[in-house]
């Protein structure tokens, strides 16, 4: 058996070490709901330590490559060549060229100033709060397009969150390192974004195809989709804000595997393959600029005053209606009702007596109520305005009463109907 | 079968190379890997970790260094990815594996057999990729025989310059 294993020993270890890796490749992989393979989402704690040290050893040589944007060879090589060729003006060379370092090195600066400006300027015109990040290295793979920024957890950033600039936007943080993050860029094929044409409403899935170009899958063929029509997040991936800009149509295709759909082709609005500076939107809190914030305060204010004299004035008409006297106080005897007092300067003026009284005359009519209650015969009709529980009274239809709710009855008259068998008081208990 | 043993590397010219540039020549092709394509639009059109394990595992006549050598760049380069780790791994381990093997058979000066045995390899190492991805993982993936060929060529050009680079760091006696 020993002289098997040395004897294979090149084929043993080749076998050992394709089996572990294809058992490790068959636990990152399951099935969807769909009847799919997919990744997991989220890496296991084993898969994530292998990325962290893998992204720990080639983050600090990409810091110093980003940082020195001449570049480490042609530095050196330049450095060297001009040592060799101008030995007798070694001092004024080397003047000559930390003089041109930096000014380089100023210029970038410059040049970097000027678009972190731009920057700047773009965050007072969104409501969303942001960190700017750069861009310092890639997977270096053409299957999985994803980008490293030089910020990470350090300054709190999560996963899914959204990577713009600003022209459009970029991606979204698929991993979080202490001193980095991967950013899943747009135009790959396994990212997913929501986004509606602007003119004609039309919503789809935004995704990468093979050359790396964003497309919008899964949507019905249709006419109205013209070459530069805009394309703009729908809001409805809960990443992306609504309304961020994402490209412009390029052209339509036909889906090559379900017929009567088609693939837009989007230019997008990001440089997505020249990244330098980007945004992270950390939260999505509406924060407003100084002018709109003052704009706020003004209508807060127009409104909290406008509320205050409402409430003053409803206060002013109760007190006025307290103090004010009713037409009606039935607490008070007729001769003193506000109706019957002469000292009103302004007495209510009654209708004149009729002289010749007949039906239509006021307060001799029947009301269709009365004249149709049970019970009561014909030309007998009850008392309009008489609550059920009082008694009944007579009155002749040929004489009008004038004044039938202000002027008590000294004497009730004979019931003109018995009064119900049942009769039911509207409150008993008040009554009593 | 004497292939697979350890007994048909007696009698072969080995070359030999510092410690440092065992460690720092695959670093720097993974950080290149990784940098390079930022300056390119986005574009990968090589592979550089793939270039390194040829030319250690051909020059080395070591199957087993370019299993080893092949399977730790291909799993770091997959660690940088978002794809599943293993993928590369796979792949590069059955090219530094060949490599090896094939180191033992042919003559590793001859500049026109490394440079073809290179642009093989990387057809090879795109194949066994896409298999992985497409038929064992069972998952979507769009790819360009086109591309792969345009990437294989451009390994080969780069393999012309580092092989000519890495061939004066070894240690002559």
């Amino acid at each position: 058996m020993e002289s098997f294993f040395v004897r294979y020993r090149n084929l043993v270890v080749l076998l050992a070490v394709l089996l572990a890796q294809i058992i490790g490749l068959a636990m990152q992989v399951r099935r969807t709901d769909s009847g799919h393979n997919a990744f997991d989402t989220k890496d296991a704690t084993g898969v994530w330590l292998i990325r962290l040290w893998a992204d720990a050893l080639v983050t600090p040589p990409e810091r110093l490559f980003h940082g020195s944007k001449m570049g480490v060879w042609g530095l050196w090589d330049s450095y060297i060549g001009l040592r060799h060729t101008h030995e007798q003006n070694l001092e004024l060379q080397k003047t000559i060229d930390r003089l041109r370092l930096e000014q380089a090195a100023l210029l970038e600066d410059a040049k970097q100033g000027q678009r972190l400006q731009a920057l700047a300027d773009f965050q007072q015109k969104y409501i969303y709060k942001t960190l700017a990040a750069q861009a310092i290295g890639s997977s270096g793979s053409d299957q999985s397009r994803v980008f490293y920024i030089d910020k990470g957890a350090n300054y709190k950033l999560e996963r899914d969150m959204a990577v713009i600039t600003a022209d459009g936007i970029v991606g979204k943080i698929r991993e979080v390192f202490p001193y980095t993050a991967q950013v899943l860029a747009i135009n790959d094929q396994s990212s997913g974004a929501g986004v509606i044409l602007e003119t004609t409403r039309i919503r789809g899935i935004l995704r990468g195809n093979a050359a790396g170009r964003p497309q919008i899958v899964g949507i019905l063929a249709d006419q109205r989709i013209q070459p530069g029509e805009k394309v703009l997040t729908a809001g409805g991936d809960q990443i992306f804000p609504r309304g961020l800009p994402v490209g412009t149509v390029e052209k339509v295709v036909p889906d090559p595997e379900r017929d009567s759909f088609i693939n837009v082709i989007v230019k997008p609005a990001a440089h997505i393959d020249r990244l330098d500076e980007v945004l992270v939107i950390t939260s999505t809190e509406p924060r407003f600029s100084p002018d709109q914030q003052q704009d706020m305060a003004t209508s807060e204010a127009v409104k909290g005053a406008e509320a205050a004299t409402i409430k003053e004035q409803q206060k002013a008409s109760q007190i006025m209606a307290e103090r004010l006297p009713g037409l009606l106080d039935p607490n008070l005897p007729p001769e003193q009702q506000p109706l019957l007092d002469n000292s009103n300067p302004n007495p209510v003026t009654h209708p004149p007596v009729a002289l010749h009284p007949d039906r239509f005359t006021p307060g001799s009519a029947p009301t269709p109520t009365a004249s149709q209650e049970p019970g009561v015969p014909a030309g007998e009709e009850k008392q309009p305005g008489a609550a059920p529980e009082s008694k009944p009274q007579s009155t002749p239809p040929t004489k009008p009463q004038t004044k039938p709710q202000t002027k008590p009855q000294a004497k009730p008259a004979e019931p003109a109907k018995p009064p119900p068998a049942n009769p039911a008081p509207v409150n008993p208990g008040r009554d009593r | 079968m004497a292939l697979l043993g350890t007994d048909f590397r007696r009698g072969l010219g080995i070359r030999r190379y510092p410690m440092l540039v065992y460690i720092l020549a695959p670093l720097t092709a993974v950080v290149l890997q990784a940098w390079l394509p930022r300056l390119l639009a986005g574009h990968a059109w090589f592979d550089l970790p793939l270039v390194v394990t040829v030319y250690f595992a051909l020059v080395r006549r070591d199957p087993i260094q370019g299993t080893l050598m092949g399977s730790a760049l291909g799993l770091f380069e997959d660690a940088l990815t978002h794809h599943a780790i293993g993928i590369n791994g796979v792949a590069k381990t059955v090219v530094g594996f060949l490599s090896g093997s094939v180191g033992v058979r042919i003559d590793v000066e001859n500049r026109t057999i490394r440079l073809m045995l290179t642009f093989l390899l990387s057809i090879l190492s795109s194949a066994i990729y896409i298999f992985i991805y497409r038929i064992l993982l069972g998952l979507d993936l769009d790819w360009s025989w086109l591309a792969e060929a345009a990437k294989a060529v451009v390994n080969t050009v780069i393999a012309a310059v580092l092989f000519q680079l890495l061939d004066r760091l070894q240690i002559r006696e």
